[in-house]
């Protein structure tokens, strides 16, 4: 791991009180990909129950294919179901 | 309680979902007449929008207004409403020509009065005529008595509120005590003086001891009501609600049920989880993407949203661990609501109070008006529920004047005093003025289509300036559609979500089509041809929920896991087939989902057609304010010039930018303004209207519509 490069996970709505925090930040390398974020959460917070092949994955308000590269400082959010009222 | 009418009948017992009996009260006439539908009505007409919709088209012509006295207010639940077996079963739709559009406007509630209606031996009421004093209707399925009697008179605080009247009505009528086999509708004190009056469905809670409201909350349903003098109407039955629609195939729905259960209890808990938050959820995914309306829908997100996230008032307000639901055998359970609320503010100030919200709506319509205090909230929640306004038209109406005063349209004479975003203090002024008519609410309570015009002439007159320049300008940030409110969802980065709004037939309504995550977030649409295609089905299908007398949010916010692995996640269909063997078992049809898409496309038309009547039916109607698809002003690009830089290259076809920011915004402007009309074409001839809206007559023809006044109405549009 490089550790001079960072993202942030952010938890919202409900995944906030179940992972217990509103964001970590954890270290990538030049390789990471979305898949691997999205596995690091699975296995570090199992209670929120994200699905690895249908949780939607968001890196800075774009959605992302699970093979998209991550950078350094990306932000990233896993985002329920909405389709309104 | 002075009775001045009543008659005896005999409740018609509810077989396979229906009926087949219309309630119509003529309250000039005071005429009572129980109406047997013909076997092939419900064929037709489904129930609920349906009804109501055929009532209207048949008995109002295009010189009926809101407050005429042919003009019909209809309730209807539907085939599949009143069924605990299965969620999300106690909707009904409240349909009439509104004060607001001039066409026909329905707002769909929940609670307690369609079933029980449903039970007392009517699939629909439909009230018309005015009558000389305030009266009430009190339909009673176990006395067999259906009566119009004087609103009976308490104190000036009750009759004056929609809760509090209808609470003690309610009470009144079954000796003191409250009861799940009464329920009510009532429109309150806000009604006579706003044109966005609203209709409670007030029902008893047993879980939380106490009365509780829900909303048909658009489009001035309840100024309607009190145009024609009718405070509240009352229903009783003692009839079990289990097995209540008598169903052709009782294992049938319970399978069905069961299996929907199961779905909202696995996913719902990892998703929204509505049944533990309420709608208030969305604010925080809102903001997130830019949706929340702040400051008149200027910007989608806010420093400050974060006191108005749901945890927020999951902590300091709701009722902790409470099934909320709005009826029997719902395990989303999305009607929050709290209790010993302490009101700050307005004339019942140093009050507790309960409180049924807030809904997403509620946060929407204060964020919008600038505001961020969860307090705040609460006792707007629960003033626009006691004087009986739409949440929604009164904040968004609000918030279009704080615009107009911060941009110097109106200045602190013309309103009385000053009003800014984030003035909390004039905000609630502005509210109390509303609800009694006085001031500066007399002229707000008009709405922000009328009030466009007002400030118009106002701005024009004293600056010596073109009406329709001044007109002009103000409809670029005037959230209104055919005269009604924008509904709480910035809708700039959605091109599906404008169509969404700009072609909803009653108004920028979100329950005809709400896109804008599938379209912006998921980008399940991302061609021209998909948000064309989606803004024909979508409506479709959600048409068809509000003719059966089912709430939608089963289906479209808690997503089956097994839909990943369709063509269309979107579209929840694995859901969905839930819903059509209920269909099938209640009913004994067997129906596909094409079949009911069909259902709902003749009701989508009688609606088109009505439209066009009322004047309210063309390409011209579909077209929304300039906010609603771009930056409006300078400022608004300025707060993510960014992001609009890099639209116009990736989105916007354009090689080379334009060096001056103020360029970029303008080029910015004309694409957008491009993009919608290009939608509005393909969806036109995706639904098979002409390109001004029109439909054509072989698909008015195609679904049996084209009677007399279709083929008339027609013929002077040159369709």
């Amino acid at each position: 791991m490089n550790e001079n490069m960072i993202v942030t996970i952010e938890f919202l709505g409900t995944q906030r009180i179940l992972a217990g925090a509103d964001s970590i930040e954890t270290p990538i390398t030049a390789r990471s990909r979305v898949r691997d974020a999205l596995e690091y959460v699975i296995d570090k917070y199992p209670q929120l129950k994200l699905d690895k092949d249908t949780a939607l994955v968001v890196v800075n308000q774009q959605l992302a294919l699970r093979d998209q590269i991550l950078k350094d400082s990306d932000t990233i959010s896993f985002v329920p179901f909405i389709s309104g009222g | 309680m002075e009775i001045v009418r009543q008659i005896k009948y005999k409740p018609a017992r509810v077989a396979g979902g229906y009926t087949d009996r219309l309630l119509k009260i003529d309250l000039g006439s005071r005429e009572i007449a129980v109406e047997k539908l013909a076997p092939d009505f419900k064929d037709k007409y489904t129930g609920g929008r349906g009804y109501a919709l055929k009532a209207i088209w048949d008995g109002t012509t295009g010189e009926t207004r809101y407050d005429s006295p042919e003009n019909i207010l209809v309730m209807a639940s539907g085939p599949l409403g009143n069924e605990p077996g299965f969620p999300g079963t106690g909707k009904f739709i409240v349909g009439t020509i509104s004060p607001m559009t001039g066409t026909f406007i329905d707002s769909n509630v929940g609670g307690h009065f369609g079933p029980l209606l449903k039970l007392a031996g009517f699939d629909a009421l439909a009230v018309t005529g005015i009558s000389e004093e305030e009266v009430v209707i009190l339909i009673d399925g176990d006395a067999r008595t259906i009566a119009i009697a004087e609103a009976p008179g308490y104190d000036e605080e009750t009759d004056d509120g929609a809760l509090s009247f209808g609470d003690r009505l309610l009470k009144d009528l079954n000796n003191g005590e409250y009861s799940d086999c009464l329920a009510a509708v009532s429109a309150g004190k806000g009604a006579l003086h706003a044109r966005y009056g609203l209709i409670h469905s007030l029902y008893y809670d047993i879980r939380r001891r106490r009365i509780r409201a829900k909303q048909a909350g658009r489009g001035g349903t309840g100024t309607v009501m009190r145009a024609k003098k009718l405070k509240s109407i009352v229903v009783r039955s003692s009839l079990s609600k289990a097995n209540g629609n008598k169903p052709v195939d009782k294992k049938g729905v319970r399978a069905a049920g069961r299996a929907l259960k199961q779905v909202i209890a696995k996913a719902d808990p990892t998703q929204l989880h509505l049944s533990a938050w309420g709608t208030t959820i969305l604010s925080e995914y809102m903001d997130k993407f830019h949706i929340f309306p702040v400051d008149n829908y200027q910007y989608g997100q806010s420093p400050d949203s974060a006191k108005l996230f749901a945890h927020v008032f999951l902590d300091n307000y709701f009722s902790h661990r409470m099934p909320d639901g709005c009826y029997y055998g719902c395990n989303l359970a999305c009607a929050k609501g709290a209790e010993n609320v302490g009101l700050t503010r307005g004339p019942a100030a140093g009050r507790k109070v309960s409180v049924d919200g807030p809904e997403y709506e509620t946060v929407g319509a204060v964020c919008c008006m600038g505001i961020f205090d969860p307090q705040f909230v609460m006792e707007y929640n629960w003033y626009c529920d006691e004087y009986g306004l739409d949440v929604i038209s009164t904040g968004v109406t609000i918030s279009f004047f704080m615009e107009c005063f911060e941009r110097g349209y109106l200045s602190a004479e013309d309103i009385g005093y000053e009003l800014n975003f984030g003035d909390i203090a004039a905000a609630d002024r502005c509210l109390h003025e509303i609800a009694g008519g006085r001031g500066f609410g007399k002229v707000a309570g008009q709405g922000v289509a009328r009030g466009k015009t007002w400030v118009a002439k106002k701005y024009a007159a004293r600056n010596k300036a073109s009406q329709d320049e001044v007109m002009a300008e103000l409809s670029k940030f005037g959230m209104e559609v055919k005269g009604l409110e924008f509904s709480m969802y910035v809708t700039k980065e959605s091109l599906a979500q404008q169509g969404g709004y700009g072609l909803a037939l009653k108004g920028p309504q979100h329950d005809e089509a709400w896109l804008i995550f599938i379209d912006q977030v998921y980008q399940e649409l991302p061609t021209l041809e998909d948000k064309a295609a989606a803004l024909k089905w979508f409506p479709l299908i959600r048409t068809w929920f509000n003719a059966t007398g089912l709430c939608k949010l089963h289906w479209i916010d808690v997503r089956n896991p097994e839909a990943v692995a369709t063509d269309e996640p979107s579209k929840n269909l694995p859901t969905l087939a839930h819903y059509i063997d209920y269909l099938n078992a209640t009913t004994g049809s067997r129906k596909s989902l094409q079949d009911i898409l069909d259902d709902s496309e003749r009701l989508y038309i009688l609606q088109k057609l009505i439209n066009l009547r009322q004047g309210k039916g063309t390409r011209e109607s579909d077209q929304i304010p300039l906010r609603a698809m771009a930056p409006a002003f300078f400022n608004e690009y300025q707060s993510r010039a960014e992001y609009y830089d890099l639209w116009l290259g990736q989105n916007g076809g354009v090689k080379k930018l334009p060096a001056s920011p103020r360029q970029r915004h303008k080029l910015l402007i004309e694409r957008r303004k491009r993009d919608y009309q290009q939608l509005c074409d393909a969806v036109y001839e995706k639904k098979g209207f002409t390109p001004e809206g029109i439909p054509r007559r072989e698909t008015v023809a195609r679904f049996g519509l084209l009677d007399k006044q279709a083929s008339r109405l027609l013929d002077e549009m040159g369709a």
